[in-house]
């Protein structure tokens, strides 16, 4: 299992590196993008194979780290960014300083 | 999301003013050609990765969530595994580490041995994920055959639990229709194993196992619960194959050809017929059967009833223009044995879908065989596909098949074990 989760590791960082090249990342994320979509990439790809190994084998749980990295590095970037600014806009400080 | 898309743009434009400031005005055109090309490349940048991430996400949901995925998934690498009679490395990588458990059951015939192969990791957690497949690999002790071996373990390795089946009448190199109760307890005990859907168990009969397999099926204890019976170098009808032997000819789209069977089956037969005679004719036809064995003389034929001489005549093929005389001449015990002893006795008892797999130079058991199974089988509109392959001699992959015979197979193979394992998935 610690060659196949390296595999999946190194699946996560390929795809993160794909969603670099697609610009999978919210306008307001200036710094920091390609470390962060390559950390989702392999992080995702981890936990999708660990949790596709428990749910259906071992056989099927590389496909499962495939889609679900896909789906982290295309979704969560822009679901960090709307739940920032629902916090931000809910905040009390947000009143103030728009005051 | 099109920001950096953007700054490329604006950046040769900012560039654009400051060259107009130092150079002077510049026209159209050029302004065109600068702010253009960059964002231009750029786009087709992030549309080809956009396209591909999309392409992966969909690609690996369909393999790894919908059932034909994993179906697609399983037989690719098991194709490859068949043709190769080796595991490939992508099924040693992503696959299952595979345990091999050795048990016996009881049975009424005698003792069932089974060979169990099985992902050696913890069961998925949902319930009954696991398919089973009850393997019946045809007579004599096959248990260590590389290619049974190797056939199993790649099944395993792809997540499905493997049992291998075989008897002492079988491992004795004769056929038994009471066998085919070892295969419902069999079939039973793969059911209740842990991780396997109860409804996603198939049997898979290779040559002379084909008929257990059929038999089994026909059972009405697990009938309505055997979810495919896959059959590869059977037989349908065991009294044809007789007159095949006898003839040592077949007739392939009307045309009779010279088809010489080797000496194993004709043994095999000699001892199921053999069941059938008084005791001294049936050893006496086994004894010029057997490896190494010499023809009966006149002497010993003289001994002989007329039903064993008929036997003997058939098996040996030397008298192919009395065929049909000395199949007459069986008697009616022999006549009942060899009845129930074949599919087509039970074909209207069985509602698994039925996939058949024959190879066209069989010198087991005539590709006629499974020709005249599956024109019966769509006479009756029974579910069922038939395969001939030009790989495999009888039910073992040939040692070096030519890359055009590969292409050609390789297709036909993919679809027929697509479909078999369909239904279990």
């Amino acid at each position: 299992m610690l060659a196949l989760s390296f595999f999946w590791l190194l699946l996560g960082l390929l795809i993160g590196l794909l969603a670099v090249s697609a610009q999978c990342w919210p306008a307001s994320w200036a710094r920091k993008k390609w470390p962060a979509l390559l950390c989702i990439g392999a992080l995702a790809a981890f936990c999708g194979g660990w949790l596709g190994t428990l749910l259906l084998g071992r056989f099927f749980a590389s496909g499962v780290a495939v889609w679900l990295a896909v789906l982290c590095v295309v979704v969560l970037p822009w679901l960090v960014v709307w739940m920032q600014k629902k916090r931000e806009s809910l905040s009390p400080h947000g009143t103030r300083r728009s005051d | 999301m099109d920001q950096p898309s953007e700054k490329p743009i604006g950046d040769a434009t900012n560039r654009g003013e400051q060259e107009q400031k130092h150079i002077g005005p510049i026209s159209p055109v050029s302004q065109r050609t600068v702010s253009s090309t960059p964002s231009t490349r750029l786009t087709f940048g992030v549309i080809a990765a956009r396209f591909m991430l999309a392409l992966l996400c969909g690609v690996s949901l369909f393999l790894s969530v919908l059932p034909a995925g994993h179906v697609a998934a399983r037989t690719a690498l098991l194709v490859a595994a068949v043709v190769s009679a080796s595991e490939p490395a992508p099924l040693l990588l992503l696959g299952d580490p595979v345990q091999h458990i050795q048990k016996t059951i009881p049975s009424p015939e005698g003792t069932v041995y089974l060979d169990i192969y099985e992902p050696a990791t913890p069961v998925p957690l949902l319930p009954g994920v696991r398919e089973g497949l009850v393997i019946i690999p045809g007579v004599g002790d096959n248990r260590q055959d590389p290619q049974l071996i190797n056939l199993s373990l790649a099944l395993a390795h792809s997540g499905i639990v493997v049992e291998n089946i075989t008897t002492p009448t079988l491992i004795n190199n004769d056929i038994s229709a009471g066998d085919s109760d070892a295969v419902v307890q069999a079939f039973t005990f793969l059911s209740h194993w842990p991780g396997v859907g109860a409804d996603r168990v198939g049997i898979a009969g290779f040559s002379g196992g084909g008929s257990l397999a059929c038999l089994a099926a026909a059972d009405p204890r697990i009938g309505d619960r055997v979810s495919f019976l896959a059959l590869f170098g059977t037989y349908f009808n065991a009294e044809t194959v007789l007159r095949a032997y006898g003839r040592r000819a077949i007739t392939v789209d009307g045309h009779t050809v010279p088809w010489y069977p080797s000496q194993y089956p004709l043994q095999v037969l000699a001892d199921v017929m053999a069941d059938g005679l008084p005791p001294g004719d049936g050893s006496l036809l086994v004894s010029a059967f057997v490896l190494g064995g010499k023809p009966l003389i006149g002497k010993e034929l003289m001994q002989m009833s007329p039903s064993a001489v008929a036997a003997y005549h058939l098996l040996k093929g030397d008298e192919p223009n009395r065929v049909q005389e000395n199949i007459v001449a069986l008697s009616p015990q022999l006549h009942t044995l060899l009845n129930m002893l074949s599919p087509s006795s039970v074909i209207t008892k069985i509602h698994a879908p039925i996939y058949l797999l024959h190879s066209r130079d069989d010198s087991s058991l005539p590709v006629t065989e499974s020709q005249v199974f599956a024109a019966t089988l769509a006479r009756i509109h029974h579910p069922y596909d038939f395969v001939q392959f030009g790989i495999f001699q009888h039910v073992q992959v040939e040692a070096n098949p030519s890359i055009t015979q590969l292409l050609s197979d390789a297709p036909s193979l993919f679809r027929v074990l697509y479909e078999v394992l369909l239904p279990g998935s």
